[in-house]
């Protein structure tokens, strides 16, 4: 860790030649993100006879990952939504050179005092708050529904509303095809379905965060969410995916009384709906709801052919691929009517 | 093996868990550490029931491969089916009973996928009965209990 911690005060050094005395430390890896590495550190450097000392957290393409995004995709959403109402840390810099840190990173300001677990939404001090950051949770969703991707970079005329479900359904198809380790014969029967019966069109195209999810918030203990995390799935589409996506059993599993752990279902709906403007008819939420399994049985999926492939030994890979595939079998089996 | 397989994994993912984790001394280590504890719980589950589990839903799918054969339109389906409902397990290592299950599920693919296609009532009751494997399928699967 400390040749890591090395070689980033020689990477600040390069950006920022007018900082001496650069010093990292205090560098420990952040448990979760299989996308990515994440570690916090402390720079400290003088600057024009000032003592300046940053909480920062570094983001490390790992040797492989499980979602294939680059990260100057992530790194483009956190310019865009930086010092909006949508919360995200200050991105700083973005390095594709692997001669720094042998793969390339990009580097963000720590937001500080805050938590992002499952865990702390339901017992510890921020628990109380529970409902105060639901409604804020699906507020600012709604407000990320209501985001041209322009802002970002993205040329919207390459996604129709008519068919930009086909585009994701194809893709994440193309990533189980690819790395299922056997037959999958439930995943299969909802591809099936979801083709068979396609949503409406999308009632505008916008961001689709892509993994908006209890788990890619911080929040703190007054109840206040301080940044949204994770954005290497984002991309333009039906903000009806996100919403779908958040709703996911599997994030508060085993509550069933309060989707995120947070709010009940009906009232997460309702604050998105008033936030974006938008409205989530209940057939067309089902479809996309049938979607996010689809998508996420995909990413447990590439976990587990990342796994048994030895591409990376982060036992979380394997977990997912015994455990977390499962529970996201049963809730698609609840979701087409087909549970006991 | 003495002690059984499944009792030794379930004590060693207690040690790592309870005593070898705690001790780490950053938290990226303990939760790793933790992870592969719990995750030897689930191995020991899996270790008792891997032979079972296969052998009971390949025969399972046999019996609904030889019940399907008569309402399949697909000459080279209703071969394929009335093959695989006629072969049975031999060999119990569980990695040839694997084998056997991952030809049996994809053959359950192409079933499904046919019956769908179809109009009468055996078609429908058919697929009824196919999602009732699907779901059993799963519960098969299930793991009952997870430290963490």
């Amino acid at each position: 860790m400390q040749e890591l911690a090395d070689r980033f005060a020689r990477y600040v050094s390069h950006r920022r030649p007018q900082a001496e005395s650069v010093q990292v430390d205090s560098i420990a890896r952040i448990h979760g993100g299989a996308s990515r590495e994440t570690y916090r550190l402390r720079l400290r450097y003088h600057e024009r006879k000032r003592e300046v000392e940053r909480r920062l957290i570094l983001r490390r393409d790992p040797p492989s990952s499980l979602i294939e995004t680059d990260r100057s995709h992530e790194f483009r959403a956190y310019q865009a939504f930086h010092g909006t109402a949508v919360p995200v840390p200050e991105p700083l810099w973005l390095e594709e050179d692997p001669q720094w840190l042998e793969r390339p990173f990009f580097v963000m300001e720590e937001v500080q005092g805050c938590d992002a677990s499952l865990k702390g939404l339901s017992e510890g001090p921020a628990s109380a708050h529970r409902e105060q950051i639901g409604r804020e949770k699906w507020r600012i969703l709604g407000l990320i529904a209501r985001t041209d991707p322009r802002r970002l970079g993205e040329i919207p005329d390459e996604v129709s509303p008519e068919r930009c479900w086909e585009r994701e359904l194809s893709h994440w198809e193309r990533v189980i095809e690819t790395d299922s380790l056997g037959p999958e014969p439930v995943v299969q029967a909802t591809l099936r379905r979801l083709r068979r019966n396609p949503p409406p069109p999308a009632q505008r195209i916008a961001v689709v965060h892509g993994d908006y999810r209890s788990g890619n918030f911080l929040y703190d203990t007054s109840g206040q969410i301080r940044a949204i995390l994770d954005w290497e799935m984002w991309h333009a589409g039906d903000p009806l995916e996100d919403l779908a996506w958040s709703l996911n059993l599997l994030w508060s599993w085993p509550d069933r009384e309060r989707v995120g752990r947070l709010l009940p279902r009906e009232e997460a709906i309702a604050v998105w709906e008033r936030s974006s403007g938008l409205r989530a008819a209940p057939e067309a939420l089902l479809w996309w709801e049938l979607f996010t399994c689809v998508k996420s049985l995909a990413i447990w999926i590439s976990s587990a052919r990342e796994y048994a492939d030895a591409k990376s030994t982060d036992p979380m890979l394997a977990l997912v691929g015994w455990i977390i595939h499962g529970m996201q079998e049963r809730i698609t089996l609840e979701l087409l009517g087909r549970s006991k | 093996m003495k002690p059984e397989v499944p009792k030794t994994l379930q004590l060693l993912g207690t040690k790592l868990l309870f005593e070898i984790a705690p001790r780490l001394a950053d938290d990226y280590g303990q939760k790793t550490a933790s992870i592969i504890g719990g995750l030897l719980f689930t191995a020991a589950e899996e270790w008792d029931r891997a032979a079972s589990r296969r052998f009971v839903e390949n025969r399972e799918l046999r019996a609904l491969f030889a019940d399907a054969v008569p309402l399949v339109r697909s000459a080279g389906l209703r071969t394929r089916l009335a093959s695989a409902a006629e072969e049975t397990d031999e060999d119990l290592r569980v990695s040839a009973l694997e084998q056997s299950n991952a030809t049996l599920r994809s053959l359950l693919i192409d079933l499904h996928a046919h019956v769908e296609t179809l109009q009468s009532e055996e078609a429908l009751r058919m697929d009824e009965r196919i999602w009732d494997e699907l779901r059993a399928s799963v519960e098969r699967r299930a793991i009952s209990f997870w430290p963490l």
